[in-house]
Protein backbone atom coordinates (compact mmCIF):
# COMPACT_ATOMS: atom_id res chain seq x y z
CA UNK A 1 0.00 0.00 0.00
CA UNK A 2 1.74 3.28 -1.40
CA UNK A 3 1.44 5.60 1.46
CA UNK A 4 2.36 9.45 2.37
CA UNK A 5 5.41 10.03 3.20
CA UNK A 6 4.86 11.46 6.54
CA UNK A 7 2.54 8.25 7.73
CA UNK A 8 6.07 6.58 6.37
CA UNK A 9 8.48 8.66 8.67
CA UNK A 10 6.09 8.27 11.46
CA UNK A 11 6.50 4.25 11.60
CA UNK A 12 10.62 4.47 10.53
CA UNK A 13 10.34 6.82 13.70
CA UNK A 14 8.73 4.39 15.73
CA UNK A 15 10.86 1.32 14.73
CA UNK A 16 13.68 3.12 16.73
CA UNK A 17 12.18 1.61 20.16
CA UNK A 18 13.15 -1.85 21.19
CA UNK A 19 11.47 -4.61 20.22
CA UNK A 20 8.90 -2.66 17.66
CA UNK A 21 9.38 -4.04 13.81
CA UNK A 22 7.43 -2.46 11.17
CA UNK A 23 3.95 -4.48 12.23
CA UNK A 24 3.60 -2.93 15.60
CA UNK A 25 4.96 0.28 14.37
CA UNK A 26 2.37 0.68 11.77
CA UNK A 27 -0.48 -0.20 14.81
CA UNK A 28 1.41 2.32 16.68
CA UNK A 29 0.98 5.23 14.46
CA UNK A 30 -2.73 4.17 13.32
CA UNK A 31 -3.80 4.20 16.08
CA UNK A 32 -2.27 8.03 17.24
CA UNK A 33 -3.50 8.93 14.20
CA UNK A 34 -7.03 7.41 14.45
CA UNK A 35 -7.77 7.26 17.90
CA UNK A 36 -5.54 9.25 20.11
CA UNK A 37 -4.17 12.40 18.77
CA UNK A 38 -3.66 14.47 21.84
CA UNK A 39 -1.91 11.91 23.44
CA UNK A 40 0.42 11.63 20.41
CA UNK A 41 0.70 15.43 20.59
CA UNK A 42 2.02 15.03 24.09
CA UNK A 43 4.02 12.22 23.50
CA UNK A 44 5.98 14.31 21.28
CA UNK A 45 6.08 17.13 23.63
CA UNK A 46 7.28 14.80 26.05
CA UNK A 47 9.71 13.52 23.96
CA UNK A 48 11.19 16.14 22.51
CA UNK A 49 11.37 17.98 26.38
CA UNK A 50 12.86 14.61 27.26
CA UNK A 51 15.76 14.57 24.47
CA UNK A 52 16.95 18.32 25.29
CA UNK A 53 16.74 18.64 28.95
CA UNK A 54 18.25 15.17 30.06
CA UNK A 55 21.74 14.69 30.06
CA UNK A 56 24.05 12.97 32.55
CA UNK A 57 24.34 13.88 36.15
CA UNK A 58 28.14 15.58 36.35
CA UNK A 59 28.50 13.87 40.01
CA UNK A 60 27.09 9.79 39.52
CA UNK A 61 26.85 9.71 35.46
CA UNK A 62 23.07 8.98 35.60
CA UNK A 63 20.27 10.92 33.88
CA UNK A 64 19.04 14.10 35.47
CA UNK A 65 17.64 17.34 33.63
CA UNK A 66 19.12 19.65 36.66
CA UNK A 67 23.17 19.89 36.88
CA UNK A 68 23.30 17.11 39.89
CA UNK A 69 20.47 14.57 39.77
CA UNK A 70 17.95 15.08 43.02
CA UNK A 71 20.15 11.61 44.91
CA UNK A 72 23.16 13.45 44.84
CA UNK A 73 21.71 17.00 45.40
CA UNK A 74 19.75 15.72 48.47
CA UNK A 75 21.53 16.99 51.62
CA UNK A 76 20.49 14.15 53.99
CA UNK A 77 21.81 11.21 52.12
CA UNK A 78 25.46 9.73 53.47
CA UNK A 79 28.38 11.43 51.34
CA UNK A 80 30.83 8.38 52.92
CA UNK A 81 29.22 5.86 51.42
CA UNK A 82 29.23 5.33 47.27
CA UNK A 83 27.44 2.23 45.25
CA UNK A 84 29.12 1.70 41.79
CA UNK A 85 26.51 0.27 39.51
CA UNK A 86 25.86 -0.54 35.93
CA UNK A 87 23.11 1.05 35.02
CA UNK A 88 20.31 3.97 35.94
CA UNK A 89 18.01 1.01 36.34
CA UNK A 90 20.12 -0.46 39.18
CA UNK A 91 20.33 2.75 40.65
CA UNK A 92 16.07 2.69 41.25
CA UNK A 93 16.55 -1.07 42.16
CA UNK A 94 18.43 -0.91 44.98
CA UNK A 95 17.09 2.41 45.96
CA UNK A 96 13.43 0.62 46.15
CA UNK A 97 15.10 -2.60 47.40
CA UNK A 98 17.20 -1.65 50.53
CA UNK A 99 17.17 1.52 52.89
CA UNK A 100 20.93 2.41 51.53
CA UNK A 101 21.54 6.08 52.33
CA UNK A 102 24.36 6.72 50.30
CA UNK A 103 25.44 8.46 46.85
CA UNK A 104 25.81 6.43 44.17
CA UNK A 105 27.92 5.87 40.55
CA UNK A 106 26.92 4.93 37.40
CA UNK A 107 29.25 3.53 34.85
CA UNK A 108 26.38 3.54 32.11
CA UNK A 109 28.24 -0.23 31.29
CA UNK A 110 30.92 -2.57 31.98
CA UNK A 111 34.76 -3.21 31.17
CA UNK A 112 34.56 -5.54 27.97
CA UNK A 113 37.65 -5.37 26.84
CA UNK A 114 36.66 -7.63 23.24
CA UNK A 115 34.17 -5.38 22.49
CA UNK A 116 36.72 -2.11 23.13
CA UNK A 117 35.25 -1.09 26.23
CA UNK A 118 37.52 0.23 28.62
CA UNK A 119 38.32 2.21 31.43
CA UNK A 120 37.92 5.40 30.18
CA UNK A 121 34.27 4.32 28.54
CA UNK A 122 32.81 3.66 31.26
CA UNK A 123 34.10 6.55 33.64
CA UNK A 124 36.43 4.91 35.84
CA UNK A 125 38.64 8.50 35.22
CA UNK A 126 35.95 10.54 36.91
CA UNK A 127 35.70 7.84 39.79
CA UNK A 128 38.90 8.29 40.13
CA UNK A 129 38.84 11.57 40.56
CA UNK A 130 35.86 11.53 42.64
CA UNK A 131 38.18 9.12 44.88
CA UNK A 132 40.98 11.55 45.26
CA UNK A 133 38.39 14.37 45.99
CA UNK A 134 38.25 12.86 49.52
CA UNK A 135 35.40 12.47 51.79
CA UNK A 136 34.19 8.70 50.87
CA UNK A 137 35.28 5.93 53.36
CA UNK A 138 33.97 2.71 51.57
CA UNK A 139 32.74 1.69 48.27
CA UNK A 140 30.21 -0.70 47.51
CA UNK A 141 30.35 -2.33 44.23
CA UNK A 142 27.22 -3.38 43.13
CA UNK A 143 27.81 -4.38 39.35
CA UNK A 144 26.48 -7.65 37.80
CA UNK A 145 27.54 -11.01 38.88
CA UNK A 146 28.81 -11.39 35.35
CA UNK A 147 32.67 -12.58 34.11
CA UNK A 148 32.55 -8.70 32.91
CA UNK A 149 31.02 -7.18 36.27
CA UNK A 150 33.15 -9.40 38.22
CA UNK A 151 36.18 -7.59 36.46
CA UNK A 152 34.85 -4.33 36.41
CA UNK A 153 34.67 -4.60 40.66
CA UNK A 154 37.92 -6.09 40.92
CA UNK A 155 39.25 -3.00 38.73
CA UNK A 156 37.48 -0.26 40.85
CA UNK A 157 38.37 -2.05 44.37
CA UNK A 158 42.43 -1.95 43.18
CA UNK A 159 41.41 2.33 42.96
CA UNK A 160 40.26 2.44 45.72
CA UNK A 161 42.25 0.22 48.21
CA UNK A 162 45.33 2.89 46.04
CA UNK A 163 42.99 5.67 47.75
CA UNK A 164 42.95 3.73 51.46
CA UNK A 165 38.76 3.80 50.56
CA UNK A 166 37.32 0.48 51.68
CA UNK A 167 35.71 -1.75 48.93
CA UNK A 168 33.09 -4.17 49.05
CA UNK A 169 31.28 -6.60 47.25
CA UNK A 170 27.28 -6.91 47.08
CA UNK A 171 27.06 -10.86 48.54
CA UNK A 172 25.72 -13.36 45.27
CA UNK A 173 23.62 -16.31 46.78
CA UNK A 174 20.64 -18.39 46.15
CA UNK A 175 17.22 -16.14 45.62
CA UNK A 176 14.95 -16.10 48.78
CA UNK A 177 12.57 -18.64 48.24
CA UNK A 178 14.55 -20.91 45.88
CA UNK A 179 15.02 -24.61 46.04
CA UNK A 180 18.74 -25.33 45.81
CA UNK A 181 18.00 -28.34 43.74
CA UNK A 182 17.05 -25.88 40.65
CA UNK A 183 20.09 -23.06 41.35
CA UNK A 184 22.55 -23.22 38.16
CA UNK A 185 26.23 -24.61 40.47
CA UNK A 186 27.91 -21.21 39.44
CA UNK A 187 25.43 -19.42 41.92
CA UNK A 188 25.58 -22.48 44.06
CA UNK A 189 29.27 -22.80 44.66
CA UNK A 190 29.35 -18.84 45.17
CA UNK A 191 26.91 -19.19 48.28
CA UNK A 192 28.70 -21.58 49.52
CA UNK A 193 32.12 -20.45 49.79
CA UNK A 194 30.68 -17.40 51.10
CA UNK A 195 28.51 -18.85 53.97
CA UNK A 196 28.32 -17.04 57.44
CA UNK A 197 28.03 -17.63 60.94
CA UNK A 198 24.75 -17.29 61.90
CA UNK B 1 19.02 -28.09 2.65
CA UNK B 2 18.93 -29.61 5.49
CA UNK B 3 19.21 -27.81 9.00
CA UNK B 4 22.10 -29.44 11.36
CA UNK B 5 21.97 -30.42 14.69
CA UNK B 6 24.35 -30.82 17.15
CA UNK B 7 24.06 -32.19 20.81
CA UNK B 8 25.93 -31.98 23.46
CA UNK B 9 29.00 -30.80 22.10
CA UNK B 10 31.86 -29.45 24.81
CA UNK B 11 32.24 -25.99 24.55
CA UNK B 12 33.58 -22.62 25.90
CA UNK B 13 32.11 -19.19 25.09
CA UNK B 14 34.35 -16.78 24.48
CA UNK B 15 32.25 -14.21 23.79
CA UNK B 16 28.85 -12.67 24.21
CA UNK B 17 26.52 -9.53 23.55
CA UNK B 18 22.91 -8.82 23.57
CA UNK B 19 21.04 -8.99 20.61
CA UNK B 20 17.44 -7.47 20.88
CA UNK B 21 15.28 -7.66 22.95
CA UNK B 22 16.28 -10.41 25.55
CA UNK B 23 18.44 -12.66 23.00
CA UNK B 24 22.58 -12.61 22.56
CA UNK B 25 24.75 -13.41 20.27
CA UNK B 26 27.85 -15.86 21.00
CA UNK B 27 31.01 -17.09 20.04
CA UNK B 28 31.95 -20.45 21.23
CA UNK B 29 34.56 -22.61 20.68
CA UNK B 30 34.46 -26.25 20.63
CA UNK B 31 36.43 -28.99 19.64
CA UNK B 32 34.84 -30.46 16.28
CA UNK B 33 33.13 -27.28 14.79
CA UNK B 34 35.87 -24.97 16.09
CA UNK B 35 34.67 -21.28 16.73
CA UNK B 36 31.44 -20.54 15.61
CA UNK B 37 27.93 -17.94 15.96
CA UNK B 38 25.30 -18.73 17.86
CA UNK B 39 22.13 -16.33 18.08
CA UNK B 40 20.79 -17.23 22.22
CA UNK B 41 16.74 -16.50 22.03
CA UNK B 42 15.47 -15.21 25.45
CA UNK B 43 19.19 -15.60 26.73
CA UNK B 44 18.88 -12.28 28.33
CA UNK B 45 14.99 -12.79 29.63
CA UNK B 46 13.99 -13.01 33.52
CA UNK B 47 12.74 -16.20 32.68
CA UNK B 48 16.06 -17.60 31.23
CA UNK B 49 17.51 -20.04 33.42
CA UNK B 50 20.32 -20.77 31.17
CA UNK B 51 21.76 -16.87 32.10
CA UNK B 52 24.08 -17.94 34.57
CA UNK B 53 25.29 -20.90 32.79
CA UNK B 54 26.38 -19.26 29.46
CA UNK B 55 29.24 -17.51 30.72
CA UNK B 56 32.99 -17.41 29.46
CA UNK B 57 35.45 -19.70 31.05
CA UNK B 58 33.28 -22.01 32.57
CA UNK B 59 33.26 -25.97 30.64
CA UNK B 60 29.90 -26.35 28.87
CA UNK B 61 27.79 -28.43 26.76
CA UNK B 62 26.48 -26.63 23.74
CA UNK B 63 23.69 -28.27 21.57
CA UNK B 64 22.41 -26.13 18.61
CA UNK B 65 20.37 -25.91 15.07
CA UNK B 66 21.14 -24.91 11.68
CA UNK B 67 23.42 -24.00 9.16
CA UNK B 68 25.17 -20.70 7.92
CA UNK B 69 26.94 -18.07 9.51
CA UNK B 70 24.72 -17.87 12.97
CA UNK B 71 23.01 -21.21 14.43
CA UNK B 72 20.55 -21.13 16.93
CA UNK B 73 21.13 -22.29 20.72
CA UNK B 74 18.70 -25.34 21.31
CA UNK B 75 20.21 -26.39 25.30
CA UNK B 76 23.47 -25.61 26.92
CA UNK B 77 24.89 -26.99 30.76
CA UNK B 78 27.51 -26.74 32.33
CA UNK B 79 29.80 -29.51 32.27
CA UNK B 80 32.64 -30.20 34.48
CA UNK B 81 33.92 -28.19 37.70
CA UNK B 82 33.66 -24.77 36.99
CA UNK B 83 36.44 -22.49 36.36
CA UNK B 84 36.87 -19.50 38.52
CA UNK B 85 39.01 -17.06 37.10
CA UNK B 86 39.85 -14.49 40.05
CA UNK B 87 39.22 -10.61 39.34
CA UNK B 88 42.96 -10.36 37.92
CA UNK B 89 43.28 -13.50 35.96
CA UNK B 90 39.92 -12.69 34.38
CA UNK B 91 41.84 -10.34 32.26
CA UNK B 92 44.39 -12.64 30.95
CA UNK B 93 41.44 -15.28 30.12
CA UNK B 94 40.17 -12.24 28.05
CA UNK B 95 43.46 -12.29 26.64
CA UNK B 96 43.05 -15.99 25.40
CA UNK B 97 39.56 -14.68 24.01
CA UNK B 98 40.44 -12.06 22.55
CA UNK B 99 43.39 -14.10 20.51
CA UNK B 100 41.04 -16.61 19.61
CA UNK B 101 38.78 -14.22 17.99
CA UNK B 102 41.18 -12.45 16.12
CA UNK B 103 43.15 -15.23 14.66
CA UNK B 104 40.85 -18.27 14.12
CA UNK B 105 38.15 -18.27 11.52
CA UNK B 106 34.65 -19.51 12.32
CA UNK B 107 33.85 -23.05 11.47
CA UNK B 108 37.74 -24.43 11.34
CA UNK B 109 38.25 -27.11 13.83
CA UNK B 110 41.25 -27.40 15.74
CA UNK B 111 40.67 -30.03 18.70
CA UNK B 112 44.15 -30.08 20.59
CA UNK B 113 43.94 -26.01 20.61
CA UNK B 114 40.23 -26.89 22.50
CA UNK B 115 42.73 -29.34 24.92
CA UNK B 116 45.12 -26.53 25.44
CA UNK B 117 42.43 -23.58 26.07
CA UNK B 118 40.73 -25.66 28.80
CA UNK B 119 44.12 -27.05 30.28
CA UNK B 120 45.41 -23.16 30.06
CA UNK B 121 42.43 -22.38 32.34
CA UNK B 122 42.99 -24.26 34.56
CA UNK B 123 46.73 -23.73 34.81
CA UNK B 124 45.74 -19.55 35.12
CA UNK B 125 43.90 -20.87 38.46
CA UNK B 126 46.82 -21.89 39.99
CA UNK B 127 49.67 -19.67 41.65
CA UNK B 128 52.41 -18.60 39.70
CA UNK B 129 51.58 -20.30 36.11
CA UNK B 130 50.18 -17.38 34.36
CA UNK B 131 53.19 -16.59 32.86
CA UNK B 132 54.15 -19.97 31.69
CA UNK B 133 50.32 -20.70 31.10
CA UNK B 134 49.71 -18.17 28.16
CA UNK B 135 53.40 -18.04 26.52
CA UNK B 136 52.52 -22.49 25.91
CA UNK B 137 49.11 -21.01 24.98
CA UNK B 138 50.65 -18.83 22.60
CA UNK B 139 52.57 -21.29 20.87
CA UNK B 140 50.06 -23.96 20.62
CA UNK B 141 47.93 -21.40 19.05
CA UNK B 142 50.08 -20.40 16.64
CA UNK B 143 51.25 -24.24 15.13
CA UNK B 144 47.50 -24.40 14.99
CA UNK B 145 47.48 -21.23 12.79
CA UNK B 146 50.16 -22.97 10.66
CA UNK B 147 52.90 -21.09 11.34
CA UNK B 148 54.43 -23.20 14.45
CA UNK B 149 57.56 -21.35 15.76
CA UNK B 150 61.27 -23.16 14.73
CA UNK B 151 62.84 -23.43 18.25
CA UNK B 152 65.01 -26.93 18.13
CA UNK B 153 67.53 -26.16 15.28
CA UNK B 154 69.27 -23.01 14.10
CA UNK B 155 67.98 -22.01 10.90
CA UNK B 156 70.34 -21.53 8.30
CA UNK B 157 72.94 -24.37 9.31
CA UNK B 158 70.71 -26.92 10.97
CA UNK B 159 72.68 -27.23 13.66
CA UNK B 160 70.54 -28.14 17.26
CA UNK B 161 70.34 -25.07 19.60
CA UNK B 162 73.15 -24.50 21.90
CA UNK B 163 71.76 -23.33 25.35
CA UNK B 164 74.25 -21.54 25.90
CA UNK B 165 74.79 -19.54 22.65
CA UNK B 166 72.82 -16.25 21.63
CA UNK B 167 70.42 -15.90 18.99
CA UNK B 168 68.60 -13.43 17.22
CA UNK B 169 64.85 -14.86 16.11
CA UNK B 170 63.76 -13.71 12.35
CA UNK B 171 60.09 -14.51 12.32
CA UNK B 172 60.00 -15.66 8.85
CA UNK B 173 63.04 -17.49 8.93
CA UNK B 174 63.89 -18.58 12.48
CA UNK B 175 66.73 -18.33 14.94
CA UNK B 176 70.09 -17.28 13.31
CA UNK B 177 72.87 -17.28 15.36
CA UNK B 178 73.83 -13.77 16.35
CA UNK B 179 77.17 -13.85 14.08
CA UNK B 180 74.62 -14.64 10.86
CA UNK B 181 71.63 -12.82 11.73
CA UNK B 182 74.15 -9.48 12.68
CA UNK B 183 71.80 -8.26 15.38
CA UNK B 184 68.71 -7.97 13.92
CA UNK B 185 65.59 -9.82 15.07
CA UNK B 186 64.41 -10.77 18.63
CA UNK B 187 67.48 -11.43 20.67
CA UNK B 188 66.89 -14.34 22.77
CA UNK B 189 69.30 -16.99 24.52
CA UNK B 190 69.42 -20.82 23.41
CA UNK B 191 68.21 -21.89 26.84
CA UNK B 192 65.18 -19.91 26.61
CA UNK B 193 64.21 -21.23 23.20
CA UNK B 194 64.59 -24.73 24.40
CA UNK B 195 62.55 -23.92 27.25
CA UNK B 196 59.82 -23.06 25.46
CA UNK B 197 60.11 -25.92 22.97
CA UNK B 198 59.91 -28.25 25.87
CA UNK B 199 57.48 -26.03 27.79
CA UNK B 200 59.80 -25.69 30.73
CA UNK B 201 59.62 -21.77 31.27
CA UNK B 202 60.41 -21.42 34.50
CA UNK B 203 63.01 -18.41 35.37
CA UNK B 204 62.04 -15.16 34.88
CA UNK B 205 64.66 -14.45 31.92
CA UNK B 206 62.96 -17.08 29.72
CA UNK B 207 59.92 -15.78 30.42
CA UNK B 208 60.55 -12.38 29.73
CA UNK B 209 62.51 -13.49 26.45
CA UNK B 210 59.70 -15.72 25.12
CA UNK B 211 57.01 -12.77 25.83
CA UNK B 212 58.76 -10.79 23.35
CA UNK B 213 59.60 -13.17 20.74
CA UNK B 214 55.54 -14.20 20.89
CA UNK B 215 54.52 -11.13 21.27
CA UNK B 216 56.50 -10.16 18.01
CA UNK B 217 55.46 -13.62 16.06
CA UNK B 218 51.90 -13.06 17.31
CA UNK B 219 52.03 -9.41 15.98
CA UNK B 220 52.09 -10.61 12.39
CA UNK B 221 48.98 -11.92 12.31
CA UNK B 222 47.56 -9.75 14.27
CA UNK B 223 47.89 -6.72 12.06
CA UNK B 224 48.04 -2.61 13.09
CA UNK B 225 44.68 -3.36 15.66
CA UNK B 226 45.88 -3.56 19.08
CA UNK B 227 44.56 -6.39 21.54
CA UNK B 228 42.22 -4.26 24.23
CA UNK B 229 42.54 -7.11 26.58
CA UNK B 230 46.22 -6.85 26.71
CA UNK B 231 45.85 -2.87 26.98
CA UNK B 232 43.84 -3.24 30.06
CA UNK B 233 45.68 -5.84 31.57
CA UNK B 234 48.64 -2.95 31.08
CA UNK B 235 46.19 -0.23 32.76
CA UNK B 236 45.51 -2.40 35.26
CA UNK B 237 48.95 -3.39 36.28
CA UNK B 238 49.75 0.36 36.69
CA UNK B 239 46.82 0.96 39.29
CA UNK B 240 47.51 -1.80 40.92
CA UNK B 241 51.46 -0.25 41.54
CA UNK B 242 49.60 2.65 43.33
CA UNK B 243 48.34 0.05 45.68
CA UNK B 244 49.62 0.87 49.09
CA UNK B 245 48.56 -1.96 50.58
CA UNK B 246 48.22 -5.17 48.04
CA UNK B 247 44.99 -6.87 47.96
CA UNK B 248 44.93 -10.54 49.00
CA UNK B 249 44.34 -12.00 45.32
CA UNK B 250 47.39 -13.26 43.65
CA UNK B 251 50.26 -10.94 42.35
CA UNK B 252 49.73 -9.40 38.88
CA UNK B 253 52.92 -10.98 36.69
CA UNK B 254 53.73 -8.48 34.28
CA UNK B 255 52.50 -11.26 31.55
CA UNK B 256 51.15 -9.63 28.33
Amino acid sequence: MPQDSLINDLIQALRCLPGVGPKSAQRMAFHLLERNRAGGRALAQALTAAMDNIHHCASCRSLSESELCRLCADPRRDRGLLCVVETPADVLAVDRATDYKGLYFVLMGHLSPLDGIGPNEIGLDKLAARFDSGGITEVILATNPTVEGEATAHYISELARARGIRPTRIAHGVPLGGELEYVDSGTLSHAFSGRRDI
Amino acid sequence: MSVARVSLQPAFVLHHRPYRDTSALLEIFTPEFGRIGLVARGLRSAKSRLQGVVQPFCPLLVSWSGRGELATLTGCEPSGMLTRLDGARVLSGFYLNELLLRLLHRHDPHPALFECYAQTLHLLQQPDMEQRALRIFEKHLLREMGYALMLDHEAESGVPIEPAEMYSYHLERGPLTCAAGAYAGIRIQGHSLLALLNETLHDAASLREAKLLMRAALGLYLGNKPLRSRELYIDFRKSRALSPSPSSSPVLENAL
